[in-house]
């Protein structure tokens, strides 16, 4: 990690102010309930979303959810407001949060209105591009995210965060090169080959997964 | 259902037995402890819910005095005709099925030294730890209004019946006509609310009567999100032109506000008569007022408090959150209360079961929708300080959307603030 060094200071600072108040005033360091729960308010309770937006989070790999957070943090990750609260926590702190989240279940409960004929248009899709990282029609969360219900909405914003390249696949250091030209290239052909709709097909497809 | 076969009968015997070892249950302490909540909105009902959360066995009891609950975020969208009453409205059936209490009644007396709530309904319940989280109330310090005028001014600062009574003020006048919202002097239940208020109004008025105008009449030089507000306002509604649907008027523009002619719908100033349409008076507020009988407030009107746990600092055992509270720097939200719902539940968990509270940890967020796929937010993430004694924002977080964020963006947190919206609910009534 680049911010190593800054990172430490503040990491010292910060669990000195911790130290401080937990012998003047409470019992001690940070739970990693007391840290999480406050996500809930907008991403619902234990991290699953009711939508129509949101990101569900509950249920989301540790390790990736970390990544994501301190992407959020050092402003690699575009965002509406994650960048502002990301930058609230020190990495330990994530690690707790990513933790919590990473013991959820991914709730599959909201209502989503998908089209049947974009759903088997996106399966196809799927199957040709998506498979290979996520695995089992986007359900496998164990090396990437999770994408089988999650909400529509924010699989569009994201799409097209990552086709513009405002959300830039080569800032992602959590890749190896060889996934980002992977990543890069499947999305390319996703869009040069599939157009519009076949963008619409992917998020109504993984839309559907209940 | 009324079967009994051999297994139940034993389940049952075996039940009496045990009880009967404890002892007399109905008057034996609850093996949990006794919390007893007044008022079922945000602040409350968080920490009702996070209470069973931490621990199923603490006996908690939730008194509000309506069978329902009309959320205030998102009411100005009701009032500008984009949603339904009903859809701000929640019940309470998620938290009695927790094994929540949940009693219909007005709390009338906190005794904390009795450890007693007594009610208009003449009961009385006895607690471990009370949390009292009434929200707010009003006063009605401008000449020519009461209270017993908002039927005819409303207020629609405490969401409900006068959230429909503004918007069908509103949807009643002619075109042509002025409405006038009077924002209130800090502090006061949600900073940025008056302003979202005003923009949704008048894309309301565009739409259907767009000759009228919105007038804000402010004791105030400044407010919140004042760059976001404005930036939309010039964006959306023509602000800053001759022909702008919102005016800002604060009292060094347009002089202090005088009185309110309710009968001939006049708001005074010393400098300006104006005639208005629907006037929307927003009035001063201070906490709640079970928690000024309880001589839980300060000589302001505002409950001191421990930030750390919401008890008191008057009065021991008693916690107090939410828009009644004290709680700087977080500011009076819905987001705010329900975070602080978390804490106190935790600090209340932990001192029934005779531990230290664990270490705070707060966020606040606050979404405002300004018109048409026009959103902007503002976030914060707290600790505690124990040196300052204040809930403290941690340095380099959280802020206000940019005013030059793009168009994309606006939709966007649009989108999240329903999200927000949705998902707050579910936290906090289940």
């Amino acid at each position: 990690m680049k911010h190593g060094v800054k990172m430490g200071v503040a990491m010292t600072i910060l669990m000195t102010g911790v130290a401080f108040s937990a012998t003047t005033a409470s019992a001690g360091e940070l739970s990693a309930a007391m840290l999480s729960n406050t996500c809930d308010g907008c991403h619902g309770p234990d991290g699953t979303s009711a939508g129509p937006a949101a990101p569900t989070i509950g249920g989301t790999n540790k390790e990736y959810m970390l990544e994501t957070m301190i992407a959020f943090r050092d402003g690699l990750r575009p965002s509406t407001i994650m960048q502002r609260i990301a930058k609230g926590y020190s990495d330990e702190e994530l690690e707790l949060i990513a933790g919590h989240f990473a013991a959820k279940p991914f709730g599959r409960t909201a209502e989503q209105e998908t089209d049947p004929a974009l759903v088997a248009k996106g399966k196809e899709i799927y199957d040709n591009l998506c498979e290979d990282c996520h695995e089992d029609d986007g359900r496998a969360a164990e090396d990437y995210a999770a994408l089988a219900g999650q909400m529509m909405p924010y699989l569009g914003y994201e799409m097209a965060d990552l086709i513009s390249g405002t959300r830039d696949i080569d800032k992602n250091e959590a890749l190896s090169s060889k996934e980002r030209r992977k990543k890069k290239r499947n999305l390319e052909e996703l869009v040069t080959t599939y157009g519009d709709e076949g963008i619409q097909a992917i998020i109504h497809f993984f839309g559907s997964q209940k | 259902m009324s079967k009994m076969n051999r297994r139940t009968f034993v389940q049952l015997t075996g039940a009496t037995a045990i009880a009967g070892a404890v002892g007399m249950p109905h008057i034996a302490r609850a093996a949990g402890g006794k919390v007893v909540i007044v008022g079922g909105g945000p602040a409350g009902a968080t920490t009702a819910r996070y209470l069973k959360l931490a621990n199923a066995d603490i006996d908690v009891t939730l008194i509000e005095a309506n069978p329902t609950y009309h959320t205030c975020f998102m009411s100005n969208e009701v009032i500008a005709g984009e949603r339904s009453l009903e859809s701000i409205e929640v019940g309470f059936d998620a938290l009695k099925a927790m094994g929540i209490n949940v009693v219909q009644d007005v709390a009338t007396g906190v005794d904390g030294g009795g450890k007693t709530v007594s009610t208009a309904g003449g009961q009385s319940f006895a607690f471990d730890r009370c949390v009292v989280a009434p929200g707010i109330s009003f006063d009605y310090n401008v000449d020519g209004i009461t209270e017993a005028d908002a039927e005819m001014v409303p207020h629609a600062w405490k969401a409900g019946p006068q959230t429909a009574l503004l918007r069908d003020q509103i949807q009643a006048m002619d075109d042509g006509g002025v409405v006038v919202i009077v924002a209130p002097g800090n502090p006061f239940r949600c900073p940025p609310g008056p302003y979202e208020r005003a923009s949704l109004i008048a894309h309301y008025l565009q739409a259907h009567k767009p000759k009228s105008k919105v007038m804000i009449i402010d004791p105030k030089e400044k407010f919140s999100k004042q760059g976001l507000f404005t930036q939309a306002w010039k964006d959306l509604y023509g602000f800053d032109t001759d022909n702008s649907l919102i005016t800002w008027n604060p009292a060094s523009k347009i002089g202090a506000l005088a009185s309110i002619d309710v009968a001939n719908k006049t708001v005074k100033t010393d400098f300006e008569d104006i005639k208005a349409a629907v006037i929307n008076f927003i009035p001063a507020q201070k906490a709640g007022k079970i928690a000024i009988d309880a001589g839980l407030t300060n000589d302001k009107g505002w409950c001191p408090i421990d930030k750390a746990t919401f008890e008191s600092s008057t009065v021991p055992g008693v916690h107090v959150l939410g828009d009644a509270s004290i709680a700087a720097k977080m500011p009076k939200s819905g987001y705010a209360a329900n975070s602080q719902g978390k804490v106190a539940a935790s600090a209340i968990a932990a001192a029934l079961a005779g531990n230290d509270a664990p270490e705070p940890s707060y966020v606040n967020t606050c979404y405002s929708i300004a018109g048409k796929d026009y959103g902007f937010s503002v976030a914060a993430v707290y600790r505690y300080n124990a040196d300052e004694k204040i809930i403290a924002g941690v340095k380099g977080a959280g802020g206000l959307t940019a005013v030059d964020a793009s168009s994309e963006t606006r939709a966007r947190e649009v989108q999240y603030a329903y999200s927000w919206y949705n998902n707050i609910r579910r936290d906090i009534w289940g």
